[in-house]
């Protein structure tokens, strides 16, 4: 699979993903599909690994997966958070500021 | 735990659930639809979207289950990897362990090959179409035929009614065979038999109501596996005509394989011809069963059952001794079958279990030793959050390690020893051959060694999360883990001895109760007796029996080694029947249904030196007593003593019809009591008559005292008899003292395993004992060795390692009495002289236990007080 600058930094796809469901329910393709508008197309995800990631996140009991109905009539899997997924956000947010800040730091060094 | 949960539920779906990958298509196949859309309203024809879609589809597809194979893998990656380091550990302690495999092994053969056979007779279905409706009548073997006529017509919630009785005749399927004829045992039956039990021949068809009438042409069904030994599994068998006991029968049908009534020795069906001018129309010989409806309802069949029983008494009159009308009920069939083997069968069965029982907790001592002296390891990767899960896990392989290779060694020692324990089981008229080593054996090892891994990781594991749980520092999590490991292996200790206890105890009582039936008086020598039962057919003529009878103790007294030889109807221990209630002279009282009952024995006069029967007062049988002279009769002490009290029974006279007409017969000698139907209970009456004095008979049983051995002796007596008539069966020899064994062969058959079972348990619960005292001790070393350097004395510490050791044993002792008392009543049928809860037994094995947990406990005792100072600096 071909990588561009594009992909998103190995680990923080969890917490994006996380993130995106924290504001509503999505199917699959609507994580890949925001992920790529709210980033303004700085951020892109390779459908394998949004699915990779979406099934840990699964078995992690993180997010919880269901069968709904698009407002087209489709069948989709919808994913939310969960409770624990939403302490799991916390967490990784904040861990986040600060490797972010610490980077930040750094690179200010002269 | 939730996380880990939910993780294992994941994989095992991602594994095995098909619907999961059903899912995931679906879920791609939308993503795809979704990007044709989007492709499309950015100005791309719907056919180029598609296409450009479905080029990232392949890709994706693969990609996504990459990642979700990759779960399944890891898995089955991560488990080989614990079996790996399981069997690392296991080679370490590679003694130890064979032990363990060995025990388990062992208790796992035991439990399984038990259980197949239990299975196979207790929990298969009968041979018959809906077996739960078929009731056998009460009074065994004892309804006369004009009883059947009476009930048939009145059989209320029973639609079929037969009427059967086992038989026997010479059958000669090789002529060229030199030692003659073979005993052909069959069931007679009326022809309702096949309506009762609900089952259709394989071939043929099953005989009709033309044939169950007297005069009608004889006829058979013969078993399956008659036709295939004995008639070479003809295909046009049906028609075909054999001969059984001089008369040729006409084969009209062949049951199906696996069919057997009424117990797998029987090799065909012949129809009873009930027939009132018969004089057999009036004795008791036949067993009755019958088939309800559809959805008749126990309380129902009981309760007609009791309303038979009214009817019976409304028509004949019973004398008060056996009266048919009092507590009549209806056995299932199974129950009817199969109910003396079930006891014995589910004794062994408890046993062997027990003793897994026992094997398994070895096992779980030695994993959790294992498990708490890894402490400072687990306590280091508990705190660093990742242990738990892992090593749970760990310890749940090797658990399923050793349970894995035990169980194969268990079905490896079932599957080789299952003839041979079957051969030693309690099983008889040919059940054995019935059973097999199947399927049933290998999930029940399977799931043995699945509940003895999860039982002996149960404990390991509960200290790990205890410990881990609350793990913050690594000295906090170790010592839980040792009062955790403590606390569990006390446990282990005091229900394997508790179940050592029980086994012991067992095995002692049938020792002590086999020890009480030997030595039980019985009152005749069995020791240097060959005994040989001649089948004659039923329509050889009384004169040519009574010719060939006489020929064969001519020919059988003058073979070399022989003392004497003589002839009697029943064998002794061996054959119960003919018996029935006699007139006393003198004794008014009495009469009528107060008629004494008393066994009726034809002899020769020879027959009493062969036995070695003696004869206390009078004469015994001579060759005077011949048909016309004076009608003479033999009788037991306790008859002669209860019917005449205080006076000599000589010259009295006791009434019989036995011998074809009411007679008198005048009593010219009484014998020494001896045991003629079993070795405990009651001694019925015996009366014996002389054989010349008989108007019918029917073959015998010879029975000849030698000099010579009877195993030596008894192929010449087999093909003298041959020679004489090669169309009588010889159907059983048997040395006497195999025929005294055999009453015995239920206690002997337990009181052989339960022994084996107890002294394996007894080196079981040893090694469980040291192991753990020594264990104790190899954990406190450096205290002992302190407090003996402060002043402690050897002998102190001693005392109080055994003192540890053995407070589980004492703990483990006394519930295993009180267990004992409380299941007294599985084991009281068992024993003799003796009862389930003799304090002499018990004591006995309180004793045993205690001496081995002293025994176990010591040597590692005196290994404390041994200890040196210097050994604290270098233990841990």
């Amino acid at each position: 699979m071909p990588t561009s600058s594009a992909d998103i930094i190995r680990g923080t796809a969890d917490m994006l993903i996380l993130k995106l469901l924290d504001v509503e329910p999505m199917h699959g393709w609507g994580i890949g599909h925001e992920l790529q508008q709210r980033s303004r197309d700085a951020l892109r995800i390779q459908p394998g690994a949004l699915y990779g990631a979406l099934h840990r996140l699964v078995r992690e009991g993180w997010v919880r997966s269901s069968w709904q109905t698009t407002e087209n009539g489709r069948r989709a899997r919808y994913y939310a958070l969960t409770r624990s997924g939403r302490r799991r956000l916390e967490i990784e947010t904040e861990t986040w500021h600060r490797l972010a800040g610490g980077v930040a730091l750094i690179l200010a060094t002269r | 735990m939730r996380r880990v949960l939910s993780d294992v539920v994941f994989r095992i779906r991602a594994l095995f659930d098909r619907s999961a990958k059903r899912e995931l298509d679906e879920e791609l196949r939308f993503h795809l639809e979704m990007d044709a859309a989007a492709l499309r309203s950015r100005g791309l024809t719907p056919a180029d979207a598609e296409s450009v879609a479905r080029r990232q589809f392949g890709s994706m597809r693969r990609e996504a289950e990459r990642v979700r194979d990759a779960w399944g893998v890891s898995l089955a990656d991560e488990f080989a990897a614990d079996v790996r380091h399981a069997m690392r550990q296991m080679r370490r302690r590679a003694g130890y362990t064979a032990i363990i495999v060995l025990t388990l092994g062992l208790g796992i053969g035991a439990t399984v090959a038990l259980f197949s056979v239990v299975s196979d007779l207790l929990l298969r279905p009968l041979p018959y179409a809906h077996a739960d409706r078929i009731h056998v009548f009460w009074s065994d073997y004892d309804w006369r035929g004009e009883e059947y006529d009476f009930l048939r017509d009145r059989a209320g919630v029973f639609q079929h009614l037969a009427a059967f009785s086992t038989n026997g005749e010479p059958y000669r399927p090789n002529a060229a065979d030199p030692d003659g004829a073979r005993l052909l045992p069959f069931v007679v039956a009326t022809s309702t038999l096949f309506d009762a039990l609900g089952t259709r021949p394989l071939l043929g068809r099953p005989f009709d109501a033309t044939e169950d009438r007297p005069g009608a042409a004889p006829v058979i069904v013969i078993s399956y596996g008659m036709w295939r030994e004995d008639l070479g599994a003809d295909p046009h068998v049906i028609g075909r005509r054999i001969i059984v006991g001089n008369q040729p029968v006409t084969v009209i049908g062949v049951m199906p394989k696996g069919f057997y009534f009424a117990t797998p020795d029987i090799r065909a069906w012949r129809p009873l011809a009930l027939d009132p001018k018969s004089p057999s129309y009036f004795s008791g010989y036949l067993t009755l069963v019958g088939r309800t409806g559809p959805g008749v309802r126990p309380e129902l069949v009981q309760s007609d059952i009791r309303r038979i029983a009214r009817a019976l008494g409304s028509r004949f009159t019973y004398p008060a001794a056996w009266d048919k009308t009092k507590h009549p009920y209806a056995l299932p069939i199974r129950t009817y079958l199969l109910g003396d083997v079930r006891d014995p069968l589910m004794l062994l069965l408890a046993a062997a279990t027990l003793l897994l029982g026992i094997a398994c907790a070895n096992a779980a001592s030695l994993i959790l030793a294992r498990t708490s002296d890894r402490t400072g390891e687990m306590a280091v990767r508990s705190a660093l959050g990742a242990g738990q899960w892992r090593l749970a896990r760990q310890v749940l392989a090797e658990s399923l390690v050793l349970a894995a290779g035990a169980a194969v060694l268990g079905v490896a020692i079932a599957t080789a020893g299952f003839r041979a324990l079957v051969a030693v089981l309690p099983l008889g008229n040919g059940f054995g051959d019935t059973v097999a080593i199947g399927w049933a054996t290998f999930a029940a090892a399977f799931v043995l060694a699945l509940a003895i891994a999860l039982a002996g990781s149960a404990a390991p594991i509960r200290n790990l999360v205890r410990a881990g749980g609350g793990a913050v520092n690594r000295e906090r999590s170790e010592e839980g883990l040792r009062r955790g490991t403590r606390r569990v292996h006390g446990a282990i200790i005091v229900s394997q001895v508790a179940f050592a206890v029980l086994l012991v105890l067992g095995a002692t009582l049938l020792i002590r109760s086999v020890d009480n039936l030997r030595a039980v008086n019985l009152g005749f020598d069995p020791s240097g007796v060959s005994t040989f039962t001649l089948v004659t057919s039923d329509n050889m003529p009384v004169e040519s029996q009574r010719q060939f009878l006489g020929q064969v103790l001519a020919r059988v007294s003058a073979l070399p080694g022989v003392r004497t030889a003589g002839l009697t109807n029943r064998l002794p221990l061996r054959d119960g029947g003919y018996q029935g209630p006699m007139g006393i002279e003198g004794r008014p009282d009495l009469d009528g249904t107060n008629r004494p009952n008393s066994l009726y024995r034809t002899v020769t006069p020879a027959y009493f030196a062969a036995m070695g029967l003696r004869v206390r007062e009078g004469r015994g049988i001579d060759s005077s007593d011949v048909m016309g002279g004076l009608p003479v009769v033999v009788i037991s002490e306790s008859f002669a003593r209860r019917m005449w009290p205080g006076q000599s029974a000589l010259g009295k006279h006791i009434y019989s019809g036995w011998s074809g007409k009411m007679e008198a017969l005048e009593v010219v000698g009484v014998t020494r009591e001896a045991r003629l139907t079993s070795m405990t209970g009651d001694v019925p009456f015996v009366m014996f008559v002389p054989l010349a004095q008989q108007a019918a008979i029917s073959g015998g049983v010879l029975v000849v005292r030698s000099s010579t051995p009877p195993a030596a002796l008894m192929p010449s007596v087999r093909r003298a008899i041959a020679q004489i008539d090669p169309q009588v069966a010889v159907a059983r020899i048997e040395t006497m003292d195999d025929v005294v064994a055999g009453a015995l062969a239920e206690p002997l058959r337990l009181r052989f395993f339960l022994t084996v079972f107890a002294a394996i348990a007894l080196v079981l619960g040893t090694i469980g004992v040291y192991g753990v005292v020594s264990y104790a001790v190899a954990r406190r070393r450096a205290e002992f060795a302190i407090r003996m350097a402060l002043g402690a004395s050897p002998k102190r510490v001693l005392r109080e390692v055994v003192e540890r050791g053995l407070a589980p044993v004492i703990a483990g002792v006394a519930i295993g009495i009180v267990a004992a008392l409380a299941v007294s009543g599985l084991l009281h049928r068992f024993l003799y002289g003796l009862g389930a809860t003799d304090p002499v037994s018990l004591a006995a094995a309180a004793g045993a236990l205690l001496a081995a947990g002293i025994a176990a406990a010591l040597i590692p005792a005196a290994r404390a007080g041994r200890t040196s100072p210097a050994d604290a600096l270098r233990a841990d």
